[in-house]
């Protein structure tokens, strides 16, 4: 009775994810599966999981952070800047501490000014935008310092991404924090009614999704080494490509699940990836393929999604017809 | 009175396996008001659904005046002089209550794409003056409004179709005493101008007042048509119920019976243009009922108190805690419940699972180390509250908009029965359920006063809160206008003197 029912909609991801990684391991002639080529891979996803984990709790709550492309920016330029002129240790707290005040500044706009969430961080994006750019001419390009080229080594960098995903796993399926932010995405006015503390919990949303923009500013600036310009351009749009298209609703709600966020942030990957492979990357039309190839996908999810909601739209009368006429309780019962 | 204007031969409707409507044979005549009842899931709306369009049959015939009516859309039917105010379709929050009446339809204010507002506006104004409608402001947005305006703008929607037939899906349970009453003249104008309507309601004296016959519903199947001059209420019941239902399900005692502890004291209430001093105290083991007109304030009171508006002044104490109720999260976390009155806007997580349903305002209790909420524990929450209730489905995994109107409103109450309660604010508690799960609800509701938790019940229906309430407080404009004891003058009657 408690077995859940994998509905349409919650296959369709999978059933992406496995076409499109069925059609470039053919097309690549098998390059796909090459141990070099996966390793690739999980390095091109990580940081869009790390930081996607985070924005999922503000996702659930049918909001969106849109920032989050500047926000690693500006705690990268911040941080390296910190460590290269006080010590290298710095690197490590200052990238969370300016990535969270970040997410909690969202938080506390959107949730007290009660302002839409994406006008909120678009404006940030651009307003962040323009103060990255500012200390970049100050302090130009810059390198992280020598002894923090550490944590680049596997046996930091993946065991520190697998703990950060396993807590926000944790955080987001078994804690109140996760369960009140669904319940904000399904219904704002019920959440309330019921007691549910709503504009704290949309802080505390933003606040994750700035942390963990801070950890992925890590795992950035230790791979490529140090800050540019260019950092983090189209981050937001591809964290938030990857979320939806791992299947969660745009409304969040109880069906937004973790696990569509690797899924997503993989299957984008894989399409980028799988381009390069068959060499289409070289080519002046590879982006709008990989646009041509997004859009389908969303649309067959939108379509999954939409058949399950007209099974849903049936009207109020219908499972009660079971009902024997002898099951009535009347009083005293 | 003895033309057709429709009749119904051998209708069938089918959704997946589920028969909804069985060979339903229906007429009503020119002029006539005609009852529809039965309980909830027995096919009523979706009798009404059909001939306004929404969808189309699967068998049989559809004679409208004499010929073959086959509605491909609402929009068709309200050209055929069909209109039809739906159980919970509601209004379009965003757009204005003019632009509401209009909708659809709006094409007729249009030029070069640009639609006159004042035009439109003033046409909606016409509508309500003309079928004497309570006025509501039709430049603000419907979304903050109550949803007795909102049903009343639904209904001024349907109105200005000029319907022939007029059809009516359980819209009085929405409205209060004097709204009702309006309603009541209306359907009399209606009737001498030689118009037809069809009336769902699950009040069942009402429907017998304010009808001409009633055809009665189970399982999907016409059971019955009656003369309403000519029939009973516990003739009604047991035809639609299939036996005899027996007992009355309100209190039967006519004393005041609650223990002297105070639970929730609350003093000079004020929430701008809503309500004013308002002060009480509900006590251990009381059922204090809260009725008034629809401009009295009585919803209000009961948001307030739950911490949900932005009090102007006054104080709402919990007495054995020794703190005032600030805001939701304190009221929640102080084993204080609130059932809104909109079910499916307010209340329920409409889209989400039995299950979240349930288990939601439980999961502080649920925690365990690190925060850890055990999903098997909100599961066996669920399931217990599922079996207590006797919630019909088929899974605690069902999401909530597919249950009928009482099974979302077992839902709705067992999620706060599954906490250790001390308060706890009933707002139309039995608002569009059956006999059923009315009587069921009252039950329970003994079953907690018994249990020493204080009840605060605000309510539409007179018979109600005079059926259950210790001591009613009868409110009028926003203030407490007075009460009275279940010894004194517990009537109608007294009750309606203090209101007006």
């Amino acid at each position: 009775m408690n077995k859940t029912r994998i509905s349409f909609a919650d296959i369709i991801p999978f059933a992406v994810f496995i076409v499109i990684f069925l059609f470039f391991e053919i097309a690549s002639g098998g390059k796909m599966l090459s141990p070099f080529n996966l390793s690739t891979i999980l390095e091109q996803s990580l940081i869009t999981i790390v930081v996607g984990c985070g924005v999922l709790f503000v996702v659930a709550q049918g909001s969106i952070d849109l920032s989050v492309g500047a926000n690693l920016a500006l705690s990268g330029v911040v941080a390296t800047w910190a460590a290269n002129a006080a010590g290298g240790v710095l690197l490590v707290p200052v990238a969370l501490l300016v990535a969270l005040i970040v997410g909690i500044v969202n938080g506390v706009i959107v949730s007290k000014f009660k302002v839409p969430s994406f006008m909120v961080t678009i404006a940030m994006l651009i307003g962040i935008r323009g103060i990255v750019n500012y200390i970049q001419t100050i302090i130009g390009t810059q390198y992280i310092p020598e002894s923090m080229t550490v944590l680049r080594e596997p046996y930091i960098r993946y065991p520190a991404f697998v703990l950060l995903v396993i807590v926000m796993f944790y955080l987001f399926e078994f804690t109140k924090i996760g369960q009140y932010s669904k319940a904000i995405g399904e219904n704002e006015s019920t959440a309330e009614f019921i007691g549910i503390p709503v504009p704290r919990m949309k802080i505390i949303a933003f606040a994750l999704s700035g942390l963990m923009v801070g950890f992925g500013t890590l795992f950035s600036l230790t791979s490529v080494g140090g800050t540019s310009q260019m950092m983090g351009v189209f981050f937001e749009i591809k964290v938030a490509m990857a979320i939806f298209l791992g299947g969660v609703l745009v409304t969040g709600g109880t069906s937004t699940k973790l696990y569509k966020v690797l899924l997503g942030s993989f299957s984008i990957t894989i399409i980028v990836n799988g381009l390069a492979l068959i060499g289409l990357s070289e080519t002046q039309y590879s982006q709008s393929v990989e646009g041509i190839l997004l859009l389908l996908i969303l649309y067959v999810t939108i379509i999954a999604n939409k058949r399950k909601n007209r099974v849903r739209a049936l009207p109020d009368e219908l499972e009660k017809t079971d009902l024997k006429p002898d099951q009535i309780i009347t009083s005293g019962s | 009175m003895s033309e057709n204007i429709l009749e119904i031969k051998g209708l069938n409707k089918y959704f997946g396996t589920t028969h909804a409507n069985k060979n339903i044979d229906f007429s009503v005549k020119k002029g006539e008001i005609k009852g529809l009842i039965g309980e909830n899931g027995s096919g009523k709306s979706t009798l009404l659904s059909q001939i306004a369009g929404l969808y189309p049959r699967d068998s049989g015939r559809m004679l409208l005046n004499g010929r073959e009516y086959d509605p491909q859309s609402p929009i068709d039917a309200n050209n055929c002089g069909i209109s039809m105010v739906m159980q919970e379709l509601g209004v379009v929050g965003t757009l204005p209550a003019g632009v509401n009446v209009f909708l659809g339809r709006t094409s007729q204010f249009t030029r070069n794409g640009i639609v006159n507002l004042k035009a439109l506006n003033k046409a909606a104004a016409e509508q309500f003056a003309k079928w004497d409608l309570p006025k509501v402001p039709l430049n603000e947005l419907t979304d903050g409004m109550m949803i007795e305006t909102r049903k009343i703008i639904e209904l001024a929607r349907a109105l200005s179709v000029d319907p022939q037939l007029l059809l009516l899906d359980e819209i009085t349970q929405s409205l209060s005493m004097n709204n009702r009453n309006r309603l009541y003249d209306l359907l009399k104008r209606l009737k001498a101008m030689g118009r037809s309507v069809i009336v769902i309601t699950h009040d069942v004296e009402e429907l017998i007042q304010i009808t001409d016959s009633i055809t009665v519903l189970r399982d999907g199947a016409v059971v019955g048509e009656v003369l309403s001059a000519k029939t009973s209420p516990d003739e009604i019941k047991r035809m639609m119920v299939g036996r005899e239902i027996s007992g009355e399900y309100y209190r039967a005692d006519m004393k005041p019976d609650y223990r002297n502890k105070v639970v929730l004291s609350v003093k000079n209430l004020l929430v701008e243009n809503e309500i004013e001093d308002v002060s009480f105290d509900v006590h251990e083991g009381e059922i204090l009922g809260l009725c008034g007109l629809s401009d009295s304030g009585i919803h209000a009171v009961g948001k307030a108190i739950y911490g949900l508006t932005r009090r102007s002044g006054g104080t709402v104490h919990l007495v054995a805690k020794g703190l005032d109720i600030k805001n939701s999260t304190m009221a929640l976390k102080n084993n204080m419940a609130y059932v809104p009155k909109d079910r499916d806007n307010e209340a329920l997580m409409i889209n989400a699972s039995i299950l979240d349903n349930l288990s939601m305002p439980s999961l502080s209790e649920l925690q365990g180390k690190f925060g850890y909420i055990a999903p098997r524990k909100t599961k066996r929450l669920a399931s217990d509250m599922t079996k207590k209730l006797s919630i019909k489905c088929t899974d605690i995994n069902q999401t909530v908009n597919t249950l009928s109107g009482g099974n979302k409103q077992k839902v709705n109450l067992g999620r706060w029965l599954a906490k250790d309660l001390k308060l706890l604010i009933l707002d139309c508690p039995t608002r569009g359920v059956d006999v059923g799960v009315k009587a069921y609800i009252y039950s329970l509701m003994k079953e907690l006063k018994k249990e020493g938790i204080a009840i605060i019940l605000i309510s539409d229906e007179l018979p109600e809160v005079l059926g259950m309430a210790d001591r009613l407080i009868v409110m009028k404009g926003g203030r407490v206008a007075g009460i009275i004891r279940r010894d004194e003058d517990f009537t109608e009657h007294s009750v309606i003197g203090v209101m007006i």
